[in-house]
């Protein structure tokens, strides 16, 4: 039995291949709030995330042999969540539904049913997380890796399948829009020199790095 | 909006010089040029710069959402184990055929139960009729309600008539008075479906059942039936059940249950 509490997310994965019908319930129960997060803040409905989790894991379940371990389990079952999220955006694209009279849902915006932040901190949390939802879906999908769950670059790079480059460049223009968007409820404190945007205090100051794993969204996660 | 004026100033080309993404590039210099020498570039390198951090710090301030608890306990349904099955004896027998029954640690479906301790007998030949050498209508019919039906009917499953319940065929029917051997059970159901015969032993069947259970990720599963069958001309084993999330007709094929094939889904259709 490899389901135990020492092994790697790696054991649990070989086990699971292997017939141990307990490791990959382990596995997902490890990294599970991770990838809700992502999911949600990805597609930003409820219903849909809980979807595509649902979906992507299974497909990671049916299709565990297949992993090679060329990257780390995490970032793989990270990149079938993302997938899953943005396959369901681009149907949505390709399909709109017909707004409701209640203007509820239209193409990739999400349905503004995502949890209320701290009171201190909600009416801004409202306004980050609308201008966020109403970014390019490449370009949100990159911010929510690297600047919401702190992702290094390079990792996130390694989950959406392209290059580091491409990821910062996402990153830069997506931040860019929202701050227009966004327009005085940010206020710089001073000014930054160039490249500093990209490692904010508090936010990701890992991400020019590369890590194998592990992601900086642990202590997110802790706070 | 911001207010700024960021008129003949591209932005998505500032951004990435911002944001380091132009680093190496030949574009680099050229937008450090302008930031020096356009007043206007420097002015919204100025304003964006500093809003852009304050974004990203707003970004990494979002509250962290863990996954809901519904959520989470589908999950663990779907890729827990389903609690196995184990056969015990009473210590002391209350008449004289053994009585046996099919238990589980915890609670799952007593429809899964009863189906494995009905399916194990009807496959090894040991009905009650057989055991106690007498049978009558009423005691089949009784078993037959309380437990889910094994049949192999052999029936040729469409998209439409896949939510119809199974029905036996007369000529396959089990009759009281002559319990269907072990031996006789397996080499009808290999002369009629072959492809499925790894499908026949309880201990596949389960893992099938299994493996349904996960794809359709709505909890344990009360088995109404299993029909050894075919669906588009392809055999299948046609699975009607009741979970969580309603009740299902589902067809699976020859290589359900297995790691590869998961549960080898051919059609699944809610029944209305």
């Amino acid at each position: 039995m490899t389901s135990g509490d020492g092994a790697s997310d790696a054991d649990l994965l070989r086990a699971h291949v292997e017939g141990d019908k307990q490791a990959f319930g382990e596995l997902v129960r490890r990294h599970r709030d991770r990838l809700w997060a992502v999911a949600l803040r990805t597609i930003g409905d409820r219903e849909e995330a809980a979807d595509a989790v649902q979906d992507a894991l299974l497909s990671a379940h049916r299709n565990a042999a297949r992993f090679r371990g060329d990257s780390a389990v995490t970032t793989w079952l990270h990149r079938i969540v993302v997938n899953a999220c943005l396959d369901r955006i681009r149907r949505r694209q390709a399909h709109p539904t017909v707004p409701m009279p209640d203007g509820s849902r239209s193409d990739d915006r999400p349905s503004g049913v995502e949890p209320a932040a701290p009171v201190q901190d909600h009416e801004t949390a409202l306004l980050v997380r609308e201008a966020l939802a109403a970014l390019p879906v490449d370009q949100r999908a990159a911010i929510v890796l690297v600047d919401v769950q702190g992702y290094p670059v390079a990792e996130a790079a390694e989950i959406l399948g392209v290059a580091v480059g491409t990821i910062k460049s996402r990153c830069a223009r997506g931040r860019a829009k929202m701050a227009l968007a966004l327009g005085d409820v940010v206020q710089p404190a001073a000014q930054p020199a160039r490249g500093d945007v990209a490692h904010p205090t508090p936010g990701n100051q890992e991400a020019s790095t590369s890590v194998p794993s592990g992601p900086a969204a642990d202590r997110r996660d802790q706070r | 909006m911001t207010g700024a004026d960021f008129s003949g100033v591209d932005i998505d080309l500032l951004a990435d010089y911002i944001g380091g993404a132009l680093e190496g590039t030949p574009d680099e210099s050229v937008v450090a040029a302008r930031i020096a020498d356009d007043p206007r570039w420097h002015a919204a390198y100025e304003t964006l710069g500093g809003r852009m951090a304050m974004v990203g710090a707003e970004l990494g301030r979002l509250a962290p959402e863990p996954m809901p608890a519904d959520l989470a306990a589908r999950l663990d349904d779907a890729f827990s184990a389903p609690p196995r099955l184990e056969l015990v004896h009473d210590a002391a027998p209350v008449s004289r055929r053994r009585q046996r029954r099919w238990v589980t640690p915890i609670a799952i479906a007593a429809g899964v139960v009863a189906f494995v301790g009905f399916g194990l007998d009807y496959l090894a030949g040991r009905t009650d009729s057989n055991d106690q050498g007498t049978s009558s209508a009423a005691g089949v019919a009784e078993q037959s309600t309380a437990a889910p039906q094994i049949l192999s009917t052999g029936t040729d499953y469409t998209r439409s008539t896949l939510t119809a319940e199974p029905v036996q065929p007369l000529t396959a029917a089990t009759t009281p008075d002559e319990p269907l051997s072990a031996q006789k059970n397996g080499d009808r159901s290999a002369a009629t479906l072959p492809e499925l015969s790894r499908l026949m032993p309880p201990e596949a069947l389960q893992e099938c059942l299994d493996a349904i259970q996960q794809e359709n990720a709505g909890g344990p599963l009360s088995v109404e039936s299993v029909d050894y069958a075919r669906f588009d001309g392809a055999p299948a084993v046609i699975v009607r059940f009741t979970a969580a999330n309603g009740l299902w007709a589902w067809a699976s094929g020859p290589a359900c249950g297995t790691l590869a094939g998961d549960a080898d889904t051919l059609a699944k259709l809610p029944v209305r």
